[in-house]
């Protein structure tokens, strides 16, 4: 048997025989490659590898050589009987390789476009496999930048929503105060008209009756004079002299009286100050909406994902697409992999077809495609039985290749069903290629012949279409094989018994292909019913939940995205109704506030008076409607009774409630309602999407799917969900402005109705005064607080779904539930005002939810998170801070409320603390925070509003040059005693010194590495007793220098070790002398004491948490933070001065609160941190927890921009020094 | 680098699995057209006893190029010279495609059973080896255990 086999071996390629060619000495070689590669060409002689015997070569070429059939039979026997796998490349001809010119059966490359040998292609394959394995590496590690923006995205629509509700409550509350000002106005005109027509009317009725009263008497005397004074009768002289006065002082009178009878038809006349028409259009248009557009892209994002593509989208997908190319499907196609389908080949470049086929490879993939199942034996040599495809066969495979053209179709279908709206990626484990090759692995059926289906050839389509990865190469037809096998048949060439074996042989392969096929198959039409289904109707498909493909993991960043998103979505419909309502309680008396800074007294004084006329019992009762309304609709019967028995419990000291007063409470209690119904609207979206999504992402289509379906179902929902509660609205809206006229205008008891009501529920009955002291701030806050905690209890007894917890957890430990009114004053500053106040609910919601990943584990929250808090107050107010005590109990048992604790005494403890607290007006309580906030603009002394206000360039120090004053790439800033701004003039060699308005005032060092000399100094510090402390950058070392500039020491070297230094650049010292130096090169802090001693230094090149890569700059705070500029990793990490990194913020981007290469770095004596975002040529401020503040600047030359910034400095007034290093100057804020 | 072809591959499989007594060749870890090769001096043959280093190489044209074959232990051998290039014809013209590496190999070993000093490559050793062979056979004797018996 082995001779037999070695007879069937040609002895130059060692392989069995393929188209054996017979010389003339009778020794027999393959065609190809073997007696190609003898052939001496030049000598036109092929020399027999065996004997050596030269023989010429025919005209032909070495195939007219004449075949050795009787080799080739015994092949063929052979084959049969050991069994044989059929010869693979049988039929294909041999082509030199593009990449390793070997001859060889080649075959498209898809990875080099090139028509390739198998080695160099798996070769190829496995540079592939290789390459991918890397890139999804990178993926994986640039797959959280995804999830961080999905989650700044998620941030952002939470921010959008905040100030679209903020700005809608404003314009509510101004169209308010505009309405009422204005009915007021004409009130009081009209009175006014009234009254002066009532007593003009009256002295013109006195005058009327009193002419008439004259004109009758001097009638009557006229009379009396005409008819009796005369002769007739005997008058007394007397008399006569007396009527004579009488007549003459008629006559005086008449001549004397004189009636102004002014105009009247123009007595009174309405005058308007200003122009009627002009107040109209000033009315008109009282307010425009300032819409920053680069934030435009949160909301297009939550409309409709993947339908529109905003500007933005595409930035971002094209962020997301450079990423991927480098996944090297396709290199640079707009569509991903080019249009085509997961692993179909690139078309076939025009030329292929054209190639000669020649005369005896005409089955070329045709045949190996439809490979009979039984004639596996079928080898090479087959071809010279060439006539073997009948037209029947023909038909029938059109009709296969019209199937397979159909489950093509859907097959991209399911593709593009998943594809991503941003980066046009789809799952690949969507794809149904994919999905067989994942079922061959797991069936363990890796046989050839298990392949997936081949693409159907495409009838009209010309060129082979070779298929590659399975070896059974499967090659459509192609015209020219077609041809010349006419020509073969015609000739009737050895027409063989092969050919009837053929024929039964494909129906049989037909029905294995089914059997073979089986486990992908279901597979298959289950994603392809999907498919259909999803296009059908994908929300049918959702509420069906019918999944029906294997479950999917789902991922986990998904799911709250999905959940979350149409949560918040909500309120923005409905925004306008709660926040206006909210903001029209507070701006009532808050926008009054702002006008004049009254003081509590004041308030009092102004609203007391309007105070008796409410009844705490008649509050009380309203206030219980409206808190079991909300309950019943809620749904839950837990949550239901907690929050009436908690409110009960308030309840409880005081008296019987009396009778209510709807007519006043009205518009305190609709607008509670509202509120609360809205948010409870938020939740029935969360817990009814939930189960819908979790159905989703349990579907086959992945919840890549589920989400682009949630984002569609998103507005059907709403549509869905808003019926029944806008109804809910409408009516309790209708009885509202029913009602409304009467409250609203009796100013006084409504007002102090709204203010008072909120408190009250929580304290024993007080006096009146005792009420009326809260304003609205505090009002506001309480009845948030009341309304958080009803939540979170709700929440909580719902389901225990993430939102829930999410609250549960923030009311305790966040800062602002604690005093929201500082916080707010915090966060808003004082320009604002009143307003501001609404706006802080929302704000505060969502910055405690934004802090709380920082915030440490719910176990030890309590202790450290409460006094990070209380750090933060102490930073804030300074000596205020005592008063922090009462404050962190309230926050607890405001934790206490909010988790639903049922330590009843415990809350009324907590709620006459909190009352007894406020009662005394203690800073941090609400009550003082509108004055705190007017303390702030008065005194101007916040660092947020100031830092708000940042902007405008005040001045800048410098321009190009080595002259004093002047600069070369200043690099490292410094504030020296006395506000100076000490300058790292770095190419200069030298260090400037300015005086706090810019002037120059000293300047030392120079270029040179001896002591005092520099080489590009990059960092300097100044510490507390005026030293100067310079990183001497290309010198590796640090040098100190005395208050006046004269060298002190140096210290360190090139290295790595301890106390060495590569690149030394940012530099600083703390409040105890130590300095901490950024030694770039090193990725390292080093930390020194101010002589110079090593004392440790900490991280090291990465990526991670602690890790650097290049740190630019260090600060240190007052509070002993270390904040480090990790420029290559585009963020500020803070470590503690032991180098236990504590935070870290900032990513890579150009939104608020992203970096591109941080440099310098500043941290104001109040913890708030200054950067310098380099790459992205602006200033960047943030809140001691790193939270964004602000940002300005952009890149330029003119005033207030920037090309390549570097150190930057706080001085202590608050200006901000930075040097902006391209335009050689330095520049104040 | 191109993938190795088939040829070589079946060749090297095959002396692995099958040696050629006397003769073992094993492909270099970092070039697989590299073999270190180890020919045991026939019996009856100056070099009897002795083990020989031989390298070999496939060129990038094998098999329709001849391998190029070097000693690396030194021989006294007329068709061996001193930097271990060996004089035998078909590693040369007489190369055919039919041959393979054991039969190389094998030819070598002939080579050194039956020198042929009438087509010398090492002058000196041939001019010996046909005056006086006896005293070259010592020669040869002297060298294999001086060079290919030690290790």
């Amino acid at each position: 048997m082995e001779q037999f086999e070695s007879l069937l071996t040609c002895c130059v390629c060692l392989d069995r025989y393929r188209n054996p060619k017979l010389l003339p000495c009778q020794h027999s070689f393959c065609m190809e490659p073997c007696m190609d590669g003898l052939v001496d060409y030049v000598r036109r002689q092929v020399k027999c590898p065996e004997c050596r015997a030269e023989h010429r070569i025919p005209y032909q070429g070495v195939q007219g050589f004449p075949t050795n059939v009787t080799l080739q039979r015994f092949l063929e026997l052979h084959a049969n009987i050991a069994g044989e796998l059929p010869d693979p490349t049988a039929g294909q001809v041999m082509e030199r390789c593009n990449v390793c010119s070997e001859k060889a059966y080649c075959a498209p490359c898809a990875h080099c476009d090139k028509k390739v040998c198998e080695d160099c292609k798996s070769a190829h394959m496995e540079v592939l496999r290789r390459e991918i394995a890397r890139i999804n590496n990178q993926i994986r590690r640039g797959l959280n930048r995804l999830q961080d923006i999905l989650g700044v995205v998620e941030r952002n629509t939470i921010n959008l929503q905040t100030n679209c509700g903020a700005v809608a409550g404003e314009v509510d509350e101004i169209h308010k105060r505009l309405a009422k000002a204005l009915k007021d106005r004409t009130d009081f005109l009209r009175n006014e008209v009234d009254r002066y027509l009532a007593t003009e009317l009256r002295n013109l009725t006195n005058l009327k009756d009193n002419l008439e009263l004259e004109l009758s008497n001097i009638q009557s005397n006229c009379d009396l004079a005409d008819k009796y004074m005369n002769d007739d009768v005997e008058w007394e002289d007397t008399e006569l002299v007396d009527t004579k006065e009488i007549f003459l002082k008629t006559v005086e009178f008449l001549r004397n009286f004189d009636y102004e009878a002014g105009d009247y038809n123009r007595r009174v006349r309405f005058i308007m100050t200003h122009d009627p028409n002009q107040l109209v259009m000033h009315v008109a248009s009282y307010g425009e909406l300032n819409i920053t557009q680069p934030n435009a892209y949160s909301s297009s994002m939550q409309q409709n994902q993947g339908l529109t593509r905003s500007k933005s989208d595409h930035r971002l997908a094209s962020q997301f697409r450079q990423q991927e190319e480098a996944k090297g499907w396709q290199e640079n196609d707009e569509p991903i992999l080019g249009g085509r389908k997961f692993g179909e080949r690139r078309p076939p470049p025009p030329e292929k077809h054209t190639r000669d086929y020649g005369a005896t490879d005409d089955y070329s993939g045709y045949e190996s495609e439809h490979r009979p199942a039984r004639s596996r034996f079928r080898s090479r040599f087959v071809k010279s039985h060439l006539d073997n495809d009948s037209d029947s066969e023909q038909t029938s495979r059109a009709t296969k290749s019209e199937q397979k053209e159909k489950e093509k179709e859907k097959v991209v279908d399911t593709e593009d069903a998943t594809r991503g709206p941003l980066s046009g990626i789809f799952r690949l484990s969507d794809c149904p290629r994919v999905m067989q090759r994942i079922l061959d692995v797991d069936s363990g059926k890796k046989k050839e012949k298990k392949e997936p289906p081949p693409p159907p050839p495409k009838p009209v389509q010309p060129a082979p279409q070779p298929r590659q990865r399975p070896p059974p190469a499967q090659r459509q037809q192609s015209e020219d094989d077609e041809i010349s096998r006419l020509k073969r048949q015609n000739k009737g060439a050895a027409a063989s018994s092969q050919e009837p074996e053929r024929a039964p042989a494909r129906p049989a392969e037909e029905e294995r292909t089914p059997v073979n096929r089986k486990p992908p198959t279901p597979a298959r039409e289950a994603s392809s019913d999907g498919e259909s289904d999803e296009s059908v109707g994908s929300l049918q498909r959702n509420q069906r939940k019918n999944a029906p493909a294997p479950q999917k993991p789902v991922t986990t960043t998904r799911r709250p995205s999905a959940t979350e998103t149409p949560a918040p979505h909500r309120p923005a419909a409905r925004a306008p109704s709660t926040e206006s309502s909210a903001s029209t309680e507070s701006s009532g008396s808050a926008v009054k506030h702002t006008g004049a800074i009254l003081s509590i007294a004041e308030l009092k004084a102004k609203y007391s008076p309007s105070a008796p006329a409410t009844t705490p019992g008649s509050r009380f009762s309203s206030a219980g409607n409206e808190r079991t309304a909300p309950a019943a609709t809620n749904g839950t019967a837990g949550g239901a009774q907690r929050v009436q028995s908690r409110f009960i419990g308030s309840q409880r000291p005081t008296p019987a409630p009396a009778p209510a007063e709807p007519v006043h409470e009205d518009s305190d209690t609709s607008s509670e309602e509202e509120t609360d119904s809205s948010e409870e609207s938020d939740e029935e979206p969360v817990t009814q999407r939930k189960p819908e999504s979790q159905a989703m992402a349990r579907s086959d289509i992945g919840p890549l799917l589920a989400r682009s379906n949630n984002a569609r179902n998103d507005a059907v929902e709403n549509k869905a969900k808003e019926s029944p509660s806008q109804s809910r609205y409408r009516t309790r809206q209708s009885s509202q402005t029913e009602e409304e006229p009467a409250t609203r205008y009796s100013a006084g008891s409504s007002l102090s109705n709204r203010y008072g009501s909120k408190p009250r529920e929580e304290e024993p009955p007080s006096s009146l005064d005792d009420e009326t002291k809260y304003p609205t701030a505090r009002s506001r806050y309480l009845a948030l607080k009341e309304r958080r905690n009803r939540l979170a209890r709700s929440k909580s007894s719902h389901t225990g779904f993430g939102a829930g917890d999410d609250d549960d957890q923030d009311d305790p430990v966040s800062p602002t539930t604690a005093s929201p009114s500082a916080y707010l004053a915090a966060r808003y500053g004082s320009g604002t005002g009143g307003s501001e106040l609404s706006r802080s609910r929302s704000s505060h919601a969502l910055k405690s939810r934004e802090s709380s990943p920082e915030r440490p584990a719910p176990g030890e929250k309590d202790g450290a998170a409460l006094s990070s808090w209380a750090r933060y107050l102490k930073n804030k107010y300074g000596s205020r801070g005592k008063d922090r005590d009462p404050s962190s109990t309230s926050s607890s048992t405001s934790r206490r409320l909010s988790l639903g604790l049922p330590l009843r005494s415990a809350n009324e403890l907590a709620s006459s603390d909190d009352d007894s607290k406020n009662a005394a007006g203690s800073p941090i309580s609400p009550t003082a925070a509108t004055a705190a906030v007017a303390g702030f603009a008065a005194a101007g002394s916040s660092p947020r509003s100031q830092y708000m206000q940042k902007r405008r360039l005040q001045f800048s120090v410098g321009s190009r040059g080595s002259e004093p004053g002047c600069f070369t790439w200043p690099r490292g800033i410094a504030v020296g005693p006395d506000n100076t701004m000490v300058v790292a003039d770095s190419s200069n060699h030298r260090v400037q010194v300015f005086d706090s308005n810019g002037i120059f005032v000293k300047e030392f060092g120079q270029y040179g590495s001896g002591e005092g000399e520099f080489d590009c100094l990059a960092g300097v510090a100044v510490n507390r007793i005026g030293q100067y402390i310079i990183a001497d950058r290309y010198n590796h070392r640090i040098q100190v220098f005395d208050p006046q500039g004269r060298f002190l020491r140096a210290f360190g070297s090139q290295g790595t070790g301890d106390g060495k230094f590569n690149y030394p650049w940012g530099i600083t010292t703390d409040a105890l002398g130590f300095i901490y130096v950024c030694d770039k090169e090193n990725h390292r802090v080093q930390v020194f004491q101010s002589d110079g001693t090593f004392v440790g230094k900490f991280g090291s090149f990465g990526s991670k948490l602690g890790q650097l890569e290049h740190p630019h700059y260090i600060a240190v705070s007052s509070t002993n933070r270390v904040l480090v500029s990790d420029s290559n990793n585009h963020r500020i990490q803070v470590f503690d001065v032991n180098g236990r990194v504590l935070s870290s913020f900032g990513e890579e981007g150009s939104e608020d609160g992203q970096f591109k290469f941080p440099r310098g770095v500043a941290v104001d004596d109040q913890g708030y941190i200054v950067v310098a975002d380099s790459g992205n040529n602006r200033i960047q401020i943030f809140h001691p927890d790193g939270a964004f503040l602000r940002a300005f600047g952009s890149w330029g030359s003119g005033d207030g921009e920037f090309k390549g910034l570097e150190g930057i400095a706080v001085m202590s007034g608050g200006n901000i020094i930075v040097c902006d290093r391209e335009n050689h100057r330095v520049q104040v804020f | 680098m191109a993938a190795l072809p088939r040829r070589i591959i079946k060749e090297t499989q095959r002396l692995m699995q099958e040696p050629v007594p006397g003769i073992s060749a094993v492909p270099s870890e970092t070039n697989a057209r590299y073999f270190h090769v180890i020919v045991t001096g026939p019996e009856d043959s100056p070099f009897e006893g002795g083990l020989f280093k031989l390298e070999l190489f496939l060129p990038e044209d094998y098999p329709m190029s001849a391998p190029k074959v070097r000693f690396i232990t030194k021989i006294y051998h007329p068709n061996i010279d001193r930097l271990g290039r060996i004089c035998l014809d078909i590693l040369k013209d007489k190369w055919s495609p039919a041959l393979q590496i054991r039969t190389v190999l094998l030819s070598i070993q002939a080579l050194l059973s039956a020198p042929n000093p009438d087509d010398p490559l090492a002058n000196d050793v041939a001019e010996l080896w046909k005056v006086n062979e006896s005293e070259a056979i010592r020669n040869a004797k002297e060298w294999t255990r001086r060079y290919a018996m030690d290790n």
